[in-house]
């Protein structure tokens, strides 16, 4: 007689299997969604404050935190009961309001009054996150204002905060272009062949057109994209461009540069290059830059803040300082002068030189700071000189070797001048990148504390002390130094 | 609900509770090991016993922007590379404490020491070590210098020292000195000559 098979044995392999989706489900939106998305955060530009808000990924949707949304514009009290999130929140001369939401559902209470989301709302490790498409029907019940949300670029603007530019191109010799803002503001600026691109992180700028083209020698187009939480303008000329910046920030002039053949602005550029004579025309256009050009590149930036001087004085901002001194001191000595980085911006080092190289200088200038020893240390490049077998080629780590000659003297000239204002200084080589790419005279500069008490470092009188003494370095010796080639 | 289905759920019960159970265990065993871990880290000094041979230190000051020269005597393998590994963890235990050491910074200052040839020498130093440096383009240039001149100074045949973080490559030691490229004892011996 055939023994017939329990029943239970393929009820159980199904409950079995049942567990195990349901186990991976879990799995999935527990560990493996909820990971925050690499990278890209929310720019957020409100009256009080700019700042950014981390994007989490959940079902496949951007998700944002809602007590890190809230807190920097008002006072926030939240707290997880059970399943559900319960905020008040207290906007400056507001009045408080109560705002409620439910691990996986999407409807939720705003002010006493119903409000639905798109998608479910989520408590991930103690914190609740609202969908990125609901953020402008949330802040704009919860703040009673008009909210601008671009989630293509990851940039939302509270209120009327936002600021629009204009462009005017007044043809000459060279022709400039003007870019007028209402309010300083204080974009990155960099460089190559023939673009400038100016990068606004923090500025809250809007577009005003989105693309202009100008039947003009020298520049030829103006773009304005948003992505990525930033703004971009970039302007395109037939040539090197430079920027200068006028009116306290409000104003950028962008006019010719220094002219670089192209296929030399993508490599090092070999210290002697055969340029004829007579060049051909529509290979190179008349120079009308500056012919003496020092860049200055205060380190670091962006989540790079270097070294931490005191809890509240990070490297990078101090040297950011230091450099627009330096900047200023050297426009009163009527030496051109230009920022590799002007804003709070993360920079490669191969980047840096890149862009340094490009713009083909007389002299760069790396400024570092340090909360160790005292006064001030002149670095020239710890590259092998003897190592130069030929001048035709500079190999990317030693290229500073061609020049070291030239940095020497600038870099004694600048140690001679710190001691003619008694600071305390030093004079030494050290192997610093990107000093060591550069195909022009360089030298670093790093300020130490000048006594014993180390947030004297970021005095006002201490860092005008040191801008003056470099650029009276550099003014004393220029005539050393070979201009920028025309 | 028949007899034999129930037994099944408690069979399923059971496995859903052993499974719970097996997580908490694999939880516990990364905690565990993580703890071995940072103990094996923990610094590994000379030996103290056996013969002593007369080493030459330099060891940055920090604060005077110089190497301090000194010379001691301290037991030493025979072995080469483990000579200079143990020259160097002396090194290292006598550079200037600058912060309280945290979980972080608590790890072990120096992996290994790898000999190519007669003059080249490769220090493998941990991450802890990199980042309890003090950070500033002289600091760690006296660091880079302090490592090559005393290998160069209780061993003259190595010229040439390239230093690696955890295994690796790294751009900088701590955000200035380049890390990219082998430093030679001619290039720091102006830090040993001004050395006190």
């Amino acid at each position: 007689m055939r023994r017939s098979r329990p029943r239970s044995i393929p009820i159980a392999g199904l409950l079995l299997l049942a567990l195990g989706v349901l186990f991976a489900h879990w799995y999935r939106q527990s560990v493996v969604l909820a990971q925050p998305r690499e990278g890209v955060p929310l720019s957020v530009y409100s009256r009080q404050a700019y700042y950014s808000v981390p994007l989490m990924q959940l079902n496949g949707q951007s998700y944002v935190g809602l007590v890190e949304l809230l807190e920097p514009l008002g006072t926030v009290d939240a707290r997880i009961d059970g399943k559900k999130l319960k905020l008040n929140f207290v906007a400056p001369g507001s009045r408080e309001l109560e705002v409620q939401f439910q691990d996986g559902k999407d409807k939720g209470k705003l002010k006493g009054d119903n409000i639905k989301l798109p998608a479910n709302f989520s408590i991930q490790n103690g914190r609740g996150f609202i969908p990125l498409s609901a953020v402008s029907e949330v802040l704009a019940r919860t703040l009673s204002q008009q909210i601008r949300l671009n989630p293509a670029a990851l940039r939302l603007f509270i209120g009327d905060v936002g600021e629009h530019f204009t462009l005017d191109l007044r043809n000459g010799t060279p022709s400039k272009l003007f870019i007028s803002f209402g309010v300083p503001v204080n974009p990155t600026i960099a460089a190559d062949s023939n673009h400038i691109r100016f990068t606004f992180r923090k500025d809250a700028v809007l577009p005003t057109v989105d693309q202009a083209s100008y039947n003009d020698p020298l520049i030829t187009s103006a773009q304005f994209t948003e992505h990525d939480g930033i703004a971009e303008l970039d302007i395109t000329g037939t040539g090197a461009l430079l920027a200068n910046i006028a009116d306290g920030g409000r104003t950028f002039v962008v006019t010719g540069g220094p002219t670089i053949p192209p296929q030399v602005a993508q490599q090092m550029p070999p210290p002697d290059l055969h340029i004829p004579s007579q060049p051909t025309e529509g290979l190179r256009r008349p120079y009308t830059g500056p012919r003496f050009l020092v860049i200055i590149d205060p380190a670091h930036g962006g989540p790079d803040v270097g070294a931490a001087i005191t809890p509240d004085i990070a490297e990078k901002d101090l040297v950011l300082t230091l450099a627009r001194r330096l900047q200023r001191e050297l426009s009163n000595q009527h030496v051109f002068s230009s920022l590799l980085r002007n804003s709070d911006i993360a920079i490669s080092l191969d980047q840096r030189a890149i862009s340094a190289n490009a713009a083909r200088p007389a002299l760069y200038v790396a400024l570092h700071a340090a909360n160790t020893g005292h006064g001030v240390h002149v670095f020239t490049s710890m590259v092998d000189a003897s190592s130069l077998a030929t001048r035709d080629f500079l190999p990317w780590e030693t290229a500073q070797a061609a020049y070291l000659d030239t940095s020497s003297i600038a870099a004694g000239s600048i140690a001679a001048e710190l001691e003619t204002r008694k600071l305390q200084n030093s004079l030494r080589p050290a192997s610093l990148r990107p000093t060591n790419n550069i195909a022009a005279p360089a030298i670093a500069v790093e300020i130490a504390p000048p006594g014993d008490n180390v947030p004297d470092i970021a005095s006002a009188a201490y860092l005008d002390q040191v801008a003056q003494s470099i650029a009276a370095g550099i003014v004393a010796v220029r005539n050393k130094i070979p201009e920028v080639r025309p | 609900m028949t007899r034999p289905i129930l037994i099944m759920f408690l069979v399923l019960l059971l496995v859903a509770g052993g499974l719970g159970i097996y997580a908490y265990h694999l939880k516990n065993r990364v905690v565990t090991e993580e703890q071995r871990l940072a103990r094996q880290q923990s610094i590994v000094l000379p030996p103290s016993t056996g013969p002593t041979t007369s080493v030459t230190f330099f060891v940055p000051s920090d604060a005077e922007g110089i190497l301090h020269r000194s010379q001691e005597a301290i037991a030493l393998p025979e072995e080469r590379s483990e000579r200079l590994r143990a020259i160097l963890r002396a090194l290292f235990a006598r550079y200037p404490q600058t912060a309280p050491a945290t979980p972080n910074t608590a790890g072990s200052d120096l992996r290994d020491v790898f000999l190519f040839g007669n003059d080249t020498a490769v220090v493998d130093a941990s991450a802890a070590f990199a980042d309890s440096r003090p950070s500033g383009v002289l600091a760690e240039d006296l660091t880079v210098a302090s490592i090559v001149a005393t290998l160069n100074a209780n061993n003259p045949q190595i010229v040439r020292v390239k230093i690696l973080v955890d295994g690796k490559e790294r751009e900088t030691l701590a955000g200035h000195a380049d890390l990219r490229r082998f430093y030679t004892a001619g290039e720091v011996d102006t830090f040993a000559k001004d050395a006190k």
